[in-house]
């Protein structure tokens, strides 16, 4: 149901409630935050539970370093807490180091309601019509993009090579080593890869300053526009309740 | 910058005394060349690897110099407009062009996009790039449920067809097409001749190529490049095939089966009146009563394009058996394979593109550990698609020697690595890193590593001919021969039914993730239902095999 909402109100909205879960330093309000991106994900774009899990794990992580800062080193940080907990609309009724673990688990659900709900190609060509995003840096992004999977595809081939001379099957994960000299090969590949794809693209006409059609771009209509106050209508409700 | 209307009668494309010379080299990589390609002509250029044939396409739209940096002397045009006239993406609406590995330069993320992508850079209305996109997936063959799916989840056969559907979608006077059938799939390349032909002169193209069976008959004319980037020869098909035949093969380009063949019959008195073209036409302007003079013809022109019987029953050099493959971290691709090779036998691995060949090829070479069932024999080695993969060493005789056989003494490596980089034609290139090299250098140098590893009993060579002109061919041909005298095992995995009939005796076939015939490579590819149910192309010489079933089997 979210996808079919135009890209950039949507963006618009999710960094409002992502400023919002910034500003606002209450473990309620960051639950409420989770508790919806949660139910929107799973109940209404029918994702599944443990991809959700999977996706917030590096932000876990990433606040559960402040919680373990708080944890084991108080007196250090007591400072930069209660700074933290004095922010605007703070509540002090919580651990400071939950509510940074919560805020980081927060943002990132909302990250992951955009990203999930969002077609790439809808929001870069939404960019290139109403925020005037070079259709250069657009096109190139769409070739990394395509880039990506190749990379990994030669990457398993010079596994491949390397473990023929030295006559052992590749391990599963490389080590620092073998992860190292991965490097610069690759580097080659995807420096020759782009300059193909940099002259196939000015061959077949693009080129910045001139009047250019955007194909399929997706349309702001009435409902986006009610959709988005509604969204910023409900962070209202959440906190006042908060 | 301002633009002069083209001249009404002018050429397609025009170069005049054209050289280009690519900063710090000694030498021209083209030229001088002076070369007309006329309206509503379909032009064929010919030349071996490196002759600058890339080049003389990069001039015309201007990316030489315009992007790559270079000095080009004498006039290049385009529909009587100089080529510097404009900027090379000016010339979208005049010029199309299908890269090598067309697959690689892709830049939408749906296949809707992809096509509509230089009709969107024209500022083309929308309704009309919405027209043109769905008459150049219906060309391409397309389906329409295609439109949008996202191109990275694309094989690359299909990514092949959205690269001629873009292009095809322009729908420009000029369409260039540079080795277009090197790396389209048999039914890509059978799309792209059917637009050439559907074309009824309302366009002129200019196709560089490699493998000219599968297209020639489609050229007015054929212009070929030696290798010091001047016009060799210009003329029409047939009669440069007949009248310039021994010049032309001396020059290391591939020529048609048709040409080889046709200069046997004219050597036996046999020529039809009308130069062929095709293995077929030959055989069919063989006189009536002719047959058992020619047979002896055929069956040499035959046995030069077949691999020859070696020592059938050495003893098992490696055996999977119910073997379940899978690329690293991958899903099984192939399941239930059981396949033994031997000493001294070259076996090829045919499929279409994504078949799960080269993930076959690893497991054969013990690179990669099975998911289900058993390997037995030593590891072998591999020689990779892209040959950059195999190199460690900082410059080509570095890399010759480490491939040498570790109880030699370090002087004695570097001798036998110089006496690879002879054989291997790789004289002068020592000290180049190997990155350096040209495509088809690169992959001599793999395969030169490969033969001096002493150790290994098997080979895998996956799509050895990649990018090499008639002559590399040949040696790859050579190798494979002077590997199997020497009692080891090769696999060759191709798409190139041609040359798999010259390099080995035996085939296995791979389709829908299983192996589907396993036999005399022969008898396999002259089964057309079986090469169409495979999705591969039938080798130019399987006219002359049927013809010696009916007028003279074994």
């Amino acid at each position: 149901m979210l996808t079919a909402f135009h890209p950039l109100p949507k963006l618009t909205v999710c960094l409002v409630w992502i400023a919002a879960s910034v500003l606002v330093f209450d473990a309620g309000f960051q639950l409420a935050v989770i508790a919806l991106v949660a139910f929107l994900l799973v109940a209404v774009e029918r994702r599944s539970p443990l991809l959700v899990i999977v996706l917030m794990l590096p932000f876990a992580l990433f606040g559960a370093g402040f919680l373990t800062t708080s944890v084991l080193f108080g007196e250090e940080s007591a400072y930069a807490e209660r700074m933290a907990g004095e922010a605007l609309f703070g509540s002090g009724a919580v651990a400071p180091g939950i509510v940074l673990f919560l805020r980081a688990v927060a943002c990132g659900m909302v990250s992951a309601l955009f990203a999930l709900t969002t077609d790439p190609a809808g929001l870069v060509k939404a960019l290139m019509l109403h925020a005037r995003l070079s259709p250069r840096i657009a096109h190139a992004l769409f070739a990394a993009m395509l880039l990506v999977p190749d990379l990994a595809s030669q990457a398993q081939q010079i596994r491949l090579a390397r473990a023929m001379r030295t006559g052992r099957p590749p391990r599963r994960i490389p080590g620092p080593v073998e992860t190292a000299s991965l490097v610069v090969p690759l580097l080659a590949f995807a420096i020759r890869r782009a300059g193909r794809a940099a002259i196939a693209m000015e061959t077949r006409g693009l080129a910045g300053g001139r009047p250019r059609t955007v194909v399929g771009a997706p349309r702001v209509r009435r409902r986006d526009g009610l959709c988005g106050a509604a969204a910023i209508l409900l962070l209202a409700a959440v906190l006042a309740l908060a | 910058m301002t633009c002069a209307p083209p001249a009404p009668d002018s050429a397609a494309a025009q170069w005049r005394g054209v050289t280009v010379r690519y900063p710090f080299r000694g030498a021209d990589a083209v030229g001088p060349v002076s070369l007309e390609l006329r309206r509503g002509e379909r032009v064929l250029l010919l030349g071996p690897t490196g002759c600058g044939k890339s080049t003389l396409l990069n001039a015309l739209t201007g990316i030489v110099p315009g992007i790559v940096p270079a000095h080009v002397g004498g006039e290049v045009s385009v529909g009587g407009l100089p080529a510097a006239a404009r900027l090379p993406s000016g010339w979208s609406a005049d010029v199309a062009r299908l890269f090598q590995d067309a697959d690689q330069t892709l830049c939408g993320l749906r296949v809707g996009d992809e096509i509509a992508f230089a009709l969107e850079n024209r500022a083309v209305p929308e309704p009309e790039i919405v027209r043109r996109v769905t008459g150049a997936m219906r060309q391409a063959g397309l389906p329409e449920a295609m439109r949008d799916r996202r191109v990275a989840t694309l094989s690359g056969g299909e990514k092949q067809l959205v690269a001629l559907a873009a292009t095809i979608a322009q729908e420009v006077p000029l369409f260039l097409a540079d080795e277009p059938t090197a790396h389209l799939a048999p039914a890509a390349a059978e799309r792209f001749r059917s637009f050439m032909l559907g074309s009824f002169r309302a366009r002129s193209f200019l196709v560089i190529d490699h493998r000219v069976d599968e297209l020639v008959a489609c050229f007015d004319r054929v212009v070929v490049m030696a290798a010091d980037g001047r016009i060799a020869a210009d003329g029409s098909p047939r009669a440069l095939f007949r009248g310039r035949y021994r010049d032309l093969a001396a020059l290391g380009i591939a020529l048609p089966a048709a040409a080889e063949l046709d200069a046997l019959l004219s050597d036996a008195g046999l020529a039809p009146a009308r130069p062929p073209l095709t293995v077929s036409e030959a055989l069919a302007g063989i006189g009536l009563g002719k047959a058992a003079a020619a047979a002896p013809v055929i069956r040499a022109f035959v046995d030069d394009r077949t691999a020859p019987a070696g020592a059938a029953d050495g003893e098992p050099v490696v055996r999977l058996e119910e073997a379940v493959c899978a690329p690293l971290f991958g899903k099984p691709v192939l399941n239930g394979i059981t396949l033994e090779l031997r000493r001294g036998e070259a076996v090829a691995i045919l499929g279409a593109n994504g078949a799960g060949k080269s993930t076959l090829g690893a497991s054969l070479a013990g690179l990669l550990r099975l998911a289900g069932g058993r390997r037995e024999g030593p590891p072998g080695g591999m020689a990779f698609q892209n040959p950059e993969n195999q190199f460690v060493a900082g410059s080509v005789i570095e890399e010759l020697a480490d491939a040498q056989d570790k109880a030699l003494s370090p002087g004695d490596r570097r001798e036998a690595a110089r006496r690879d980089l002879h054989a291997w034609r790789l004289d002068g290139l020592e000290d180049l890193h190997p990155f350096e090299l040209s495509q088809g250098q690169k992959r001599r140098l793999a395969l030169a590593t490969l033969a001096a590893a002493r150790r290994f009993s098997l080979i895998v060579l996956d799509e050895p001919t990649a990018g090499l002109d008639a002559r590399g061919i040949a040696d790859v041909a050579a190798l494979i021969a002077g590997l199997r005298a020497r009692g080891r095992a090769v696999a060759v995995i191709t798409h190139d039914t041609g040359f798999a009939l010259k390099a080995c005796r035996r085939a296995v076939i791979i389709v829908g993730g299983a192996m589907l015939a396993d036999g005399s490579a022969q008898h396999l590819l002259s089964d057309p239902l079986l090469i169409d149910y495979a999705g591969l192309a039938p080798p130019p010489i399987a006219p002359a095999l049927s013809w010696l079933e009916r007028h003279a089997p074994c």
